[in-house]
């Protein structure tokens, strides 16, 4: 007989959501986290998008310590002396407010207090050192020697999967599965940041994606804004991969590159940096998702590879927070057969392909390719400043055809015309 | 700003008695990149004097180094009981 029904390792969006999901189910739960209190150790850029907390939290739109909603979502191309931008922003987006920027302790420590008063026990400030196994079934996990039992356990432990590695179930992560990320919070006031981001309430914000084509060694990094109520998260993604090819740049330093472009600056001139954090992202996609389920465990969020990212969108907490559900869901389904097998715990891949988890990772399979590609991070952008500058100024010439500027500006991108055109139908493809 | 005002702006609860991340110095004197040095967003690796020197108690836990590290000195753990890093925002 198990001391729990399931055991969860990580007490984040993923972790969390499944907990409150089966102690509502009536499960017994313990949800162990090594931050102190939980949401202390995360990390996001970040902005929830969607509503995927509403299956375990109805009420969350009001209760949860949100920022601000996304009203404004922007795309940016920026070269040396230039950006080009859309700034999309729209009535429509503002009445679906499907997406709100967030702080992870807050939030985090927010889910954990949900867990708890849904009857899950949450021991926080303990450290799970390996999954306990007995033959090829995991029984538990075990902590500075001690077992502690269970039918079940989650492996919610995010970005950085220790439990998994030490236990055997998964390889240490590769180039090709992360980026690094690096983000400061910008301390402004309310009232500043809705009149730089053109925002009429300090209900509404601003989450904008940039491509930085313009970094000092070339290094590809994407880089990204989003306004809180009343500070400004500001960070860069960097591929690791890229990092490693340049060996020239660090990674400490590329943040600063980026406050200090000529259209940033103002956004954050006056702010003060409250605090710094890094994180790895999951940028792997399809090729990086480790075993997901196995005798007695199932893998979630983060720790499972769950991420999407096209360099318009970067997305992680919903797809956590989803997998952690459908988890909890399988659980729930594998307790009423008796079966913790990996067979018994097969539902739960059935519930992710059916769903946007790992639909959105199959149907847009390699797009990491297109995302750190010449062509995104040197063609478009260099295109684009060559030909807006042709478009939008005046040198008394006589004016050429669009098709002709636009040709003579893709002999501006630094990228072969060839690799252009194949980078522009690979990326129409998967997108 | 510099690394190490940013760094100065976390709050840590530094586990004196066990480093959560060693290095092996033997392997680390023959590395021909030293690629830690730019990847780890923290600085918690440099070179001083052509010697890799490494601190774990600016660390913030990201993992990064293990991924950087291609020649098997990184040996990384959680850090334990609550220690490490403790983000205000996160």
């Amino acid at each position: 007989m198990s001391e729990f029904d399931v055991i969860i390792v990580g007490a984040g969006p993923a972790g969390a959501s499944a907990a409150i999901k089966l102690a509502g189910a009536g499960s017994s739960v313990l949800l162990v986290e090594r931050g102190d209190p939980p949401g202390s150790k995360n990390v996001s850029g970040g902005v929830l998008w969607g509503d995927s907390l509403g299956s375990v939290a109805p009420d969350w739109e009001k209760a949860a310590p949100m920022e601000r909603y996304v009203e404004a979502k922007g795309v940016s191309f920026l070269t040396k002396d230039s950006k080009i931008s859309i700034d999309f922003r729209s009535k429509k987006l503002q009445e679906r407010r499907s997406g709100y920027t967030v702080l992870r302790t807050k939030l985090d420590g927010w889910l954990s207090k949900k867990a708890k008063d849904a009857g899950a026990m949450v021991a926080s400030g303990i450290t799970v050192d390996k999954l306990a196994f007995k033959d090829d079934r995991v029984i538990g996990v075990e902590q500075d020697g001690d077992i502690i039992t269970s039918d079940i356990v989650i492996l919610a432990e995010g970005a950085n999967p220790r439990v998994a590695i030490n236990s055997g179930i998964r390889e240490r992560l590769k180039d090709r599965d992360v980026a690094i990320g690096v983000k400061e919070i910008i301390k402004l006031p309310e009232k500043t940041i809705n009149e730089r981001f053109n925002l009429t309430s300090s209900k509404m914000g601003f989450a904008s994606e940039y491509v930085l084509g313009f970094l000092e060694g070339g290094v590809k990094a994407g880089g990204f804004i989003y306004t809180n109520k009343e500070s400004i998260s500001l960070g860069l993604v960097i591929s690791m991969k890229e990092m490693r090819q340049n060996n020239n740049t660090r990674s400490f330093d590329l943040i600063e590159q980026f406050k200090e472009h000529p259209y940033i600056a103002p956004l954050i001139d006056g702010g003060r940096v409250d605090e710094y954090s890094a994180h790895m992202v999951q940028e792997g996609g399809l090729k990086s998702v480790p075993q997901l389920y196995g005798n007695g465990f199932m893998v979630v969020g983060d720790g499972a590879g769950f991420s999407f990212s096209n360099g318009m969108v970067l997305q992680g907490m919903n797809y956590a927070i989803a997998s952690g559900i459908a988890a909890a869901e399988s659980a729930i389904k594998a307790k009423i057969k008796s079966n913790f097998t990996m067979e018994g715990l097969s539902s739960y891949e059935e519930r992710l392909k059916s769903s946007f988890v790992l639909q959105d990772l199959m149907n847009f399979k390699g797009i990491e390719e297109v995302t750190w590609s010449d062509m995104i991070h040197r063609g478009i952008p260099n295109m684009s400043e060559e030909l807006f500058l042709s478009l939008f100024s005046e040198n008394g010439q006589p004016k050429a055809h669009m098709i002709n500027l636009l040709i003579r500006a893709m002999g501006h991108s630094d990228v072969p015309r060839k690799d252009m055109v194949i980078n522009m139908y690979r990326m129409l493809r998967r997108m | 700003m510099k690394i190490e005002d940013r760094l100065s702006l976390l709050n840590y609860k530094t586990d004196k008695s066990y480093e959560h991340i060693t290095i092996n110095p033997s392997i680390c004197e023959t590395c021909p990149d030293h690629f830690c040095t730019f990847a780890c967003p923290a600085k918690c690796y440099s070179l001083i004097e052509e010697k890799l020197n490494f601190k774990y108690e600016d660390c913030v836990e990201c993992g990064t180094c293990d991924v950087a590290c291609s020649h098997g000195s990184v040996a990384w753990n959680n850090t334990k009981g609550g220690h490490g890093v403790k983000y205000k925002y996160g």
